[in-house]
């Protein structure tokens, strides 16, 4: 047995009953930090590794006169105008106290993130253990599991020990010593390719897809025996060509690869970028139909690979 | 090919199971009858009415009758009221009765309650103002939308804040209340009353609503039906039966010298109301014979000329058919009903009891499948359609207007295997294509049960009508075990069990029906009601007047006696808490100790002590213990987990951090943490605060108390409570006495009274705001403070063993895509599955998007047909008080982004 009793890792959440995540019922554990700055993420508040300020201006309850806040935060990060508060985060994305979110009734101003150790976060999945049914289990997520991979692997090493299904969602934007260490632990994995096009996919997620290519090639070339989904939100102009698709279809083809989980595109990420202090680039762009899901859903389809829209997945 | 097809195509080869991408969508159920659809129309546009026959018939037989012994003068009265009320056949219908002749109708039981009527006979004559209310009245808040009569217009008159009476009505009201003047049993047990030591506390406990109801307002309910009698004998036998007993017993002792005479008189009781509920049903045969005599159009004439048929057979004879059996069931349950206020008169297992029916006519080519979910499907309507007449504290605080005719599908049968029917699928799927609030559907969830009959209901709880709930059956039969062991149950009789009323577990047992040339063992209820008792004592209002030494602020008087204690532990607190709660108990018992006897003994059952196994083998009423079990009566809590969360705060911050005085706390709540309460606002919702100029002043200690460790976290630091609360309730409770002679058990539903109650209590310790509405159920988490998902919830709800008491509630609200897809199904089934692992008596869902509850809110035209689970029971969104549309609205909903 390693000794992992020191290794920590910050997570920003753990969601119970997590249903779209992997086969059965689910809880899914997100990491803070990931490799990829996509421009459309719904969880940019993995972006940042340790643990930091959202602010959600919308249950503030300024407009009745409190400002618990401001008196608690000794470095003035928070002040009120007549338009209300304003948070400096100038000052705020350096602070690591926090007095502000403890002083806060109406949970406008949150820490996000928190250090977990490896007992820690496996007492929590032994206690999830006893309700996930059969087919469930654990999904680690984020951000980007990857990335604390001494963590991850600890974590699924007491996993495996217990018999618990586990399932990842990674951009897979990591050394490849690292992904084929990790995955033989691992039953279940989501890869999202963003966009087949190199140019295209730095300029939505800031990196190249080159190593993420590689590295699914390397996984399906080694003897693991997982299942291997690969995955993409579909965002209008960006993605959504049936050119993008037919060239996604030939790299799957090359690899052994067959099944694609296709995701709509959607805003539910907006109001956490604002909660940061960020700007969001598709407030009013990036919406796809229907049509045009199934339209590329056909296009997977006659080329036969399983093509899912959203979750009507088969698990 | 469709992309559909493509896709299970290539599944198949893939060898991966394409059936698993087919899950039931609201497409693929079939629309509801066409019939159904006229009629829930109907149902839609029609207002809660009262009318006066059924009273005025009742009492004026019991007038003709005076001096006659009771039981048998009350059969007279009600058979003669049952059987000269007008009948009314709606066009369509395939099952007919009703409580009157309205469809959604009720009427006032002056003999139970006619103070009110008599207080106000000459505002209603003249048509004055609305009359002035009780306190819990004054606190309850009725839906304004639907069928509820909230203000009196044009000819209509607004009673109860629910009902329309029409102005000619009046007169014969207040005249047939005139006669009970000073004899209801509302008027001779506040009579008794006084003679209990502590009448005076009591009187301070019910006008400070620390507890909220009296029992004779719902004197029976919260039980099951039995249908044997009828189903085996039929009227005509059940009379034959009585002359035979009439003959045996009267005039003999038989060794019993308190209650052996009575057996005769009993029996000319039940010989008269068996005649009566054969006329009532005759007259249904009549007019439906006088209807298709006029009748021109061929199908309808058909449809007159079937329901008399059917019921000029059950109105003598056993049934012989499915649908006669179903309508003959039905015409009890009406029976029942009209015969007392009542909420929670529950089908109980009727897909089980029906089976042989079913089973014989789907052999014989009788009837098909699609006709008995067709005639399923109007039994829906025809039960939805039963209203209760009681004041508004009761009718919209309490019941939020609906009657909780619960039916119970699943469990297991006498030998002790899976009980589920064919029949029962086809109950889940008219639940499907029609509905309706009622009957709500419980599930007896067993390991035994059929993966896919387990399958149908959760499709079926996925549509979002909040129904079928599920409950544990075996947490179910440990607490049969426990509570009517010592009364004879038997492992055979606790398999009977199912719900009566919405979540209350009743005592039932098995009778042989001998049907199609076999023995079937029936399930059915053996107890009387569990509606009464100590009912709705508010704990966190218990807990605020321990920390202000029993004085009440909102009411500005002294209600408990001052206990003078210095509170320097949560001990102290805790004690002080069960102290105060045991001489709650005790003054509040004794009084409805003396309404009950005093109803039983003027106002017993009749239609139901006929119905009710023992009563007719004994010789017996209902009310005299001639049902097999009679342990029945209980305690029933609300806002345990608002409880549980103020002591977790005090404990935190008072008593072992220490960072605040016990005056300090006191003082902040006391002002509301510096907001403005929700009696100035307006909103009940506990999401909303209106600061006024102290907010700032209570900043902290807000956020202090808000952030103490909450129930529903899996945190032990805030479940010690539920734990220790649990542990404690078990022993005290049962050292009280039922006026059976049996110890009370506790119920743990709050059905709505989270909403009044809340209402009167002030801020408390863990942060919730002067009258705002408690936490729903008794497991739910307080709606916001669950920060660590389902399964966390689970963990903490099952810190105890929920056999120990009646039930355990527990709310979830899922957002629709979380069990949306192919899978959704499963996964619902899954986390139901977790629960009852853990031994969770109860959950149900709500699976709507808040969204569409707030739009609901605010235009309520547009959503005449939303329903939305509140307690242990559905209902129309525009039919529900706004506290506890608030209420449902803040509750966590879970979702998958």
């Amino acid at each position: 047995m390693t000794d992992s009793s020191n290794i920590q890792a910050v997570l920003f959440d753990i969601q119970a009953f997590s249903v779209h995540d992997g086969p059965g019922c689910r809880t899914t554990v997100f990491f803070s930090g990931c490799p990829l700055r996509c421009r459309w993420c719904s969880n940019p508040e993995n972006f940042t590794v340790h643990p930091h300020l959202m602010f959600a201006q919308r249950v503030c309850k300024w407009t009745s006169g409190c400002r618990a806040c401001t008196q608690r935060c000794p470095r003035n990060g928070l002040a009120f105008t007549e338009k209300g508060p304003e948070v400096q985060w100038e000052i705020c994305r350096k602070c690591h106290t926090f007095e502000c979110s403890s002083a806060c009734a109406s949970s406008a101003l949150k820490v996000c993130g928190k250090y977990y150790s490896v007992d820690e976060l496996m007492s929590v999945l032994k206690r999830d253990f006893n309700n996930w049914g059969s087919e469930g289990g654990v999904t680690f997520s984020g951000g980007d599991p990857l990335l604390h991979a001494e963590f991850l692997k600890a974590v699924l090493v007491e996993c495996k020990k217990l018999q618990i299904h586990t399932a990842v969602e990674t951009s897979a934007c990591v050394p490849e010593s690292t992904l084929l260490d990790i995955m033989p632990l691992v039953d279940f994995a989501f890869v999202d390719v963003k966009n087949m096009d190199d140019e295209k996919h730095k300029a939505g997620t800031s990196v190249s897809n080159r190593l993420i290519l590689s590295n699914i090639s390397a996984l399906k070339a080694s003897d693991w025996q997982g299942r291997l989904v690969l995955r993409y939100p579909v965002i209008s102009g960006y993605n959504d060509s049936e050119a993008n698709a037919i060239r996604l279809i030939d790299f799957m083809k090359e690899n052994g690869l067959f099944e694609v989980n296709i995701l709509k595109f959607h805003r539910l990420g907006q109001t956490k970028w604002e909660q940061l202090g960020h700007t969001y680039d598709y407030a009013a762009s990036g919406d796809v139909d229907d049509e045009t899901l199934q339209r590329l859903q056909s296009v997977y389809l006659d080329h036969d690979i399983l093509c899912y829209i959203g979750d009507k997945t088969p698990f | 090919m469709t992309n559909e097809e493509k896709l299970n195509e290539l599944l198949k080869q893939r060898g991966i199971n394409p059936e698993q991408l087919t899950a039931i969508t609201m497409e693929d159920i079939l629309a509801q009858a066409e019939g159904c659809t006229h009629l829930m129309d109907i149902y839609y546009t029609l207002k809660n009415t009262v009318d006066m026959e059924y009273p005025y018939w009742y009492n004026r037989v019991w007038q003709e009758n005076d001096g006659d012994i009771t039981i048998v003068r009350r059969a007279k009265a009600m058979a003669a009221a049952l059987s000269h009320m007008t009948v009314t056949i709606q066009p369509y219908e395939k099952l007919v009765m009703n409580k009157t002749r309205n469809v959604r109708g009720a009427f006032p039981f002056p003999w139970v309650t006619a103070s009110f009527f008599n207080a106000q006979a000459e505002a209603l004559m003249s048509e004055a103002d609305a009359p002035a209310l009780s306190e819990a009245d004054a606190v309850s808040i009725v839906g304004e939308g639907g069928g509820n009569v909230t203000k009196s217009y044009g000819n209509i008159i607004s009673l109860a804040k629910k009902f329309g009476i029409r102005k000619e009505e009046i007169p014969v009201l207040v005249e047939v209340s005139k006669s009970w003047n000073g004899n209801s049993v509302e008027e001779l047990s506040n009579k008794y009353a006084r003679y209990t030591p502590g009448y005076q506390l009591e009187q301070n406990i019910m006008e400070s609503v620390l507890c909220m109801f009296d029992s004779y307002c719902i004197p029976q309910g919260r039980e099951v039906m039995n249908y044997y009698l009828p189903l085996q004998y039929g009227w005509d036998g059940i009379i034959d039966l009585c002359d035979q007993r009439i003959e045996e017993t009267m005039g003999e002792s038989d060794g019993d010298g308190i209650l052996g005479m009575g057996r005769g008189y009993y029996y000319v009781a039940m010989k008269i109301i068996a005649q009566g509920m054969s006329k009532w049903c005759q007259n249904y045969a009549d007019r439906a014979h006088y209807l298709a005599s006029i009748e021109t159009d061929a199908v309808f004439k058909k449809n007159y000329e079937e329901i008399e048929a059917v019921m000029a057979h059950i109105a003598h004879k056993a049934p012989q058919t499915f649908r006669q059996a179903l309508q003959l069931t039905l015409a009890c349950h009406y029976g029942v009903v009209n015969e007392d206020p009542q909420s929670g008169q529950s089908i109980g297992r009727i897909g089980q009891v029906l089976q042989p029916f079913y089973e014989k006519d789907i052999r014989e080519g009788i009837t098909t499948e699609e006709e008995v979910i067709e005639l399923l499907e109007f039994y829906r309507i025809k039960i939805t359609c039963i209203e209760c007449f009681a004041s508004a504290g009761v009718t919209g605080g309490v019941l939020s207007g609906n009657t909780f005719n619960n039916l119970s599908l699943g469990g297991l049968n006498r030998d002790g295997l899976s009980a589920v029917t064919p029949l029962e699928y086809h109950i889940i799927e008219a639940g499907m294509r029609c509905r309706t609030t009622q009957p709500t559907l419980s599930i007896l969830y067993d390991e035994k049960t059929p993966e896919s009959f387990l399958m149908k209901a959760a499709s079926c709880t996925k549509l979002g009508m909040g129904y079928p709930a599920w409950m544990n059956n075996q947490t179910g039969m440990n607490f049969m075990m426990m509570n009517y062991g010592p009364e004879g149950m038997n492992l055979q009789d606790a398999r009977a069990w199912c719900l009566g009323g919405c979540l209350e577990s009743s005592p039932c047992c098995f009778l042989p029906l001998e049907y199609d040339g076999k023995i079937t063992w029936i399930p059915g209820g053996a107890g009387p009601t569990a509606g009464s008792g100590v009912h709705f004592v508010g704990l966190p209002k218990v807990l605020e007047l321990v920390l202000t030494n029993g004085y009440d602020h909102r009411m500005k008087r002294q209600i408990l006696p001052a206990h003078n204690r210095k509170l320097d532990s949560l001990e102290a607190v805790q004690e002080e808490w069960v102290n105060y709660l045991k001489q709650i108990i005790d003054v509040v018992n004794k009084v409805n100790n003396l309404q009950m006897d005093i109803w039983r003994k003027h106002c017993m059952p009749i239609v139901n002590s006929l119905l009710k196994p023992d009563c007719f083998t004994k010789g017996r009423d209902l009310g005299m213990m001639g049902g097999r079990y009679n342990a029945t009566i209980n305690f029933e809590s609300c806002g345990t987990i608002t409880f549980v969360n103020a002591l977790s705060s005090l404990y935190k911050n008072v008593y072992k951090d220490k960072k605040y005085t016990l005056e300090q706390m006191l003082e902040a709540m006391l002002h509301n943490f510096g907001f403005k309460t929700s009696y100035e606002t307006g909103v009940f919702s506990p999401d909303f605060r209106e600061a006024t100029d102290e907010a700032s002043k209570y900043a902290q200690i807000f956020a202090d108390c808000l952030n103490a460790p909450k129930f529903g976290n899996a945190d032990w630091e805030a479940d010690q409570f539920l734990k220790w609360y649990e542990d404690t309730m078990f022993g005290l409770t049962r050292s009280f006495q039922s006026y059976y002679g049996k110890p009370l058990y506790m119920c743990q539903i709050s059905v709505s009274t989270h909403g009044p109650q809340g209402f009167v209590t002030l801020a408390d310790a863990a942060g919730r705001l002067a009258g705002t509405t408690y936490s729903d159920g008794s497991v739910s988490a307080a709606a916001g403070t669950d920060k660590n998902g389902i399964y966390a919830i689970f963990e903490s709800a099952t810190v105890y063993d929920h056999g120990t008491q009646q039930n355990a509630q527990m709310n979830l609200k899922l957002h629709p895509s979380a069990v949306n897809g192919v899978q959704g199904t499963r996964k619902l089934l899954d986390i139901v599955r977790a629960y009852m692992r853990k031994g969770g008596f109860h959950v149900q869902f709500n699976i709507v998007d808040s969204k569409t509850l707030r739009d609901a809110q605010a235009k309520p035209e547009n959503y005449r047909d939303l329903m939305v689970r509140v307690a242990g029971f559905t209902q129309y969104w525009c039919e529900i008080g706004k506290p506890i549309q608030d209420e449902v609205i803040y509750r966590t909903e879970y979702e998958n982004a």
